[in-house]
């Protein structure tokens, strides 16, 4: 009853603001399904568009459930991407660049988080702060590194050289530039689920989430804990961020990320930081950030889709608060 | 176990007739009635948590609410302060009809609740927090009428005799003075009516009085006093009349002037006052500190250090000590020895703050002492947790939301909680669920622990409950030397009941138990030696029997 009142709000509200755009709602949501799914091709768009939310989203999810707020994996995945475009373009046997590039993702990605941490466990900086200051760092990083360490060949635009075709993932549905960096990411979703739900280590960054004093007392480090959720945290952001190199740019740019680390924190929020509940929320997100193009047709500028996603996740929260408050 | 229960239950309970002195309370009536509830019911789903509930509070007494926990007190008072919306019946405030849309509403029109748990913002000043509750229908949105508050609260406490610090911080404060605040938070002048939850919870024993004083005086003044609390004595001390509810509903409603703690305890739990838990195996003969002329009571000639000292120091050559304590130093707590035979309960009383967290802390891992030796069999014990998982203690603590449970998490992984290293659970990096799920069951059996199932959450339980999955985890690996803190605070009498027998069982099975509790009676009763604490230092060990007398001056410092 009250998921409907809010959901029925919710809807409400957004064609209330589409409308006051001067364009026809139902015009704007047949243009957000079309640009998601209309088309094998929006199709494999929506799914490109998920793969670096899910993956941010997972690290954001598995942060916060260690009580972690982590909400650096915007610094997080551009930092994997500079790992990324760094060792995929060295000199070394062809068959070992992409999975080097990748990992060099990931451990890029833990090195930031693992700022972070350092941060918090040694000086006791909250992660809050430490892991937000973090993002603008990386930011000025790369456009940094894109003019000078790793700036192209030529020294002609702030970006840098391009991979190697044997450096890049290949494409996983022939005819789309849907690349296999999507299959990673479901896999990890599976995993980092086994993780949490059936593993030791997962049990204690759970346990250390929800109660530290006492997973201290039952033996659990929460030191150690916080420093493996960090890293972990980082890394699958870091993957993210390499991914979208190693599948979708091929070079780094700046500026690099459209803020996949932001909405991250919404896919896990609205995913009830679960892990599978991940897959779907990143895809519902990514499937808006795809249509968006879409909207313009309509008539509307794409911030819609920027609307939309505030007033989906305000939903949510309304209805979390009217759950809590009819107890 | 099961037989204790039973023998408990030789008692019939209480007839089905719930007003077992309807006549006194009728000739009771003096006072106009401030507030009445009428067939108050609140159900939660398919649980109903008030059922038909009928209450009064008449000005200028005080009324206490008994029950054990979960009977239904914090719903009462919370539908009565605004806080719960009632499923059914109806409020009349002063004779009139009236619902409360909220906490604020319900302040509105005169009702002033002090939680158990303050509501007060720490790093703000005494007069800021009073600020912050201030009647907000007074002048716009910008007024910061902080010179009224003041002045306000000023006169309230003059008239209470209190002098309150009004700039410094509020956290800064003891419990005790925390409290007042929360007092004039709930005090305005228009406010008739106070509810009171559990006051007495937080607050040390020379706090109390302070309280009760403040209560009494303020329904003198014609307010009406809501008392709510499981603590017999209070009750009886405090209390005009008492309301006792069970499982929802009203069992009893009584003069307290015409009960006695018998009556009370009767009336809550539905069988009679908590019996001493006896011993279930006659005392230890390595138990070598039952000198006769202790046990009769008689008091000791020696100077207590003297005592001390030649006691401890016969027992400490002992190699089949289960615990030994040896000159342990930690912040407040100096110099301490003794030592814990298998099959003994040495129990430390002493008032709150006298080196007690200090000594708990020691011995459940939760920090190294900074100068002493600690001995576990023997064997020297370096205090962590996984160092006592490993010598076999089982730690009891005194916070059991924070530090024994981590309450979102289920039964199932509560009760892993401890045991997630060890090899019986583990295969690789995982867990294995099947066995840890069949453990939870098997000690869900055997702790009685009542809950939906292994996979209902922590804080879904009762407190009762909830310390029962705590001792379980420490008493499920048949532990050599159990450490229990308060293990009874905040519980209501059937728990505590079930929480001695716990205890003694692990006695029973050769456990060496270390009591620290600040229920003097509870040390009394348990232990077969008692330390006292004072000051962080060991006054003495001594019988049980001794005189209280003797025990007060002990904890209070006199030698």
């Amino acid at each position: 009853m009250k998921l409907v009142a809010c959901v029925v709000g919710g809807l409400l509200l957004l064609a209330a603001v589409i409308l006051a755009a001067k364009a026809s709602p139902v015009a704007v949501a047949l243009a957000l399904f079309r640009g998601a799914f209309g088309s094998k091709d929006s199709v494999a768009n929506t799914l490109i568009q998920t793969t670096p939310l899910l993956l941010t989203g997972l690290g954001v999810g598995l942060a916060f459930k260690g009580k972690l707020f982590n909400i650096g994996a915007e610094g997080q995945f551009l930092l994997g991407a500079v790992f990324a475009i760094w060792a995929g373009t060295q000199r070394l046997p062809a068959p070992l660049l992409l999975p080097l590039a990748l990992l060099s993702g990931a451990l890029g990605g833990a090195l930031w988080a693992g700022l972070a941490a350092a941060l918090k466990l040694w000086r006791g900086v909250q992660e809050v702060l430490s892991t937000l200051l973090l993002n603008f760092v990386a930011i000025q990083l790369v456009a940094w590194m894109v003019r000078g360490p790793l700036q192209e060949a030529v020294k002609q635009y702030p970006q840098s050289d391009k991979l190697a075709i044997s450096s890049r993932l290949a494409f996983l549905w022939p005819g789309t530039q849907l690349h296999q960096g999507f299959l990673i990411a479901l896999v990890l979703a599976v995993l980092i689920w086994a993780y949490l739900a059936k593993t030791a280590s997962g049990f204690a960054l759970r346990a250390v989430g929800a109660g530290a004093e006492a997973a201290e007392a039952a033996g659990i480090s929460v030191a150690k804990t916080t420093w493996g959720t960090f890293l972990l945290s980082g890394a699958l952001s870091g993957l993210a961020g390499a991914i979208q190199i190693c599948g979708v740019t091929y070079f780094l740019a700046d500026p690099y990320s459209k803020g996949y680390g932001y909405t991250a924190i919404a896919v896990a929020l609205l995913a009830n930081l679960s892990p599978l509940w991940t897959i779907l929320t990143a895809l519902f997100f990514g499937a808006l950030t795809a249509g968006a193009t879409e909207v313009q047709s309509a008539g509307v500028s794409s911030v819609v889709i920027q609307v939309l996603q505030a007033v989906t996740l305000l939903t949510v929260l309304a209805y979390g608060w009217l759950r809590e408050r009819g107890k | 176990m099961l037989s204790l229960v039973r023998s408990r239950r030789r008692v019939p309970s209480l007839p089905s007739s719930p007003r077992p002195s309807s006549q006194s309370w009728e000739e009771g009536r003096e006072g106009r009635v401030l507030l009445e509830a009428r067939a108050l019911t609140r159900r939660f789903g398919s649980f109903t948590a008030l059922d038909s509930v009928d209450f009064d509070l008449r000005a200028g007494e005080i009324h206490a609410v008994l029950g054990e926990n979960g009977a239904g007190k914090s719903t009462l008072m919370n539908v009565l302060s605004g806080l719960l919306r009632p499923s059914a019946g109806e409020l009349l405030l002063e004779g009139s009809p009236t619902r409360f849309d909220s906490p604020a509403d319900a302040s509105a029109q005169g009702i002033g609740m002090v939680h158990q748990h303050f509501l007060l913002v720490p790093p703000l000043s005494v007069t800021e927090n009073l600020l912050l509750s201030a009647n907000k229908a007074k002048g716009g949105p910008l007024s910061w009428p902080i010179t009224d508050v003041l002045d306000e609260a000023k006169v309230l406490a003059e008239k209470l005799g209190w002098s309150l610090p009004w700039d410094a911080l509020a956290g800064s404060l003891p419990v005790g003075t925390q409290q007042r605040i929360e007092i004039l938070k709930a005090l305005r002048g228009e406010t008739k009516i106070l509810i009171f939850d559990e006051p007495t919870a937080v607050l040390t024993p020379t706090e109390t009085p302070e309280l009760f004083a403040t209560l009494r005086q303020l329904a003198a003044e014609g307010k009406g006093i809501v008392f709510i609390s499981h603590k017999l004595d209070e009750v009886l001390a405090l209390s005009e009349r008492v309301t006792v509810l069970r499982r929802g509903k009203v069992v009893a409603r009584l003069k307290t002037a015409e009960c006695d703690a018998g009556v009370l305890a009767e009336a809550m739990v539905g069988r009679d006052v908590i019996a001493p838990s006896p011993r279930l195996v006659p005392r230890l003969p390595s138990s070598p500190d039952a000198p006769s002329s202790r046990e009769e009571g008689q008091p000791n000639p020696l100077p207590n250090e003297a005592r001390v000292a030649g006691e401890e120091g016969r027992r400490l050559s002992g190699g089949e000590m289960a615990l030994t304590v040896q000159n342990v130093t930690l912040r407040k707590l100096k110099n301490i020895s003794f030592t814990v035979a298998p099959g003994e309960i040495l129990g430390f009383a002493g008032v709150d703050g006298n080196g007690q967290t200090e000594l708990a802390d020691c011995l459940s891992g939760m920090s190294k002492p900074q100068s002493g030796e600690i001995l576990v069999a023997g064997a020297a014990l370096q205090p962590s947790p996984k160092a006592l998982q490993d010598a076999r203690i089982g730690v009891i603590p005194a916070d059991r939301q924070k530090r024994g449970l981590a309450l979102s998490m289920t039964i199932t992984e509560n009760l892993t909680l401890g045991v997630q290293d060890s090899p019986a659970f583990r295969r690789g990096p995982f867990l294995s669920a099947k066995a840890l799920r069949a453990r939870a069951e098997q000690l869900i059996q055997r702790f009685d622990i009542r809950a939906e199932g292994p996979d209902s959450a922590a804080s879904s339980l009762s407190g009762g409950n909830q310390q029962k999955v705590v001792i379980a985890r420490a008493l499920a690996g048949e532990p050599k030397v159990v450490v229990a803190v308060n293990p009874t605070r905040g519980l209501d009498v059937g728990a505590i009941g079930y929480v001695h027998k716990a205890l003694r069982e692990a006695q029973a099975s050769g456990a060496a138990i270390l009591l620290i509790s600040t229920e003097l009676d509870e040390v009394l009763t348990l232990s077969d030696r008692v330390a006292v604490l004072f000051d962080g230092r060991l006054m003495g060990i001594v019988s049980p029997q001794t005189p209280r007398e003797e025990l007060g001056r002990l904890m209070g410092g006199a030698a």
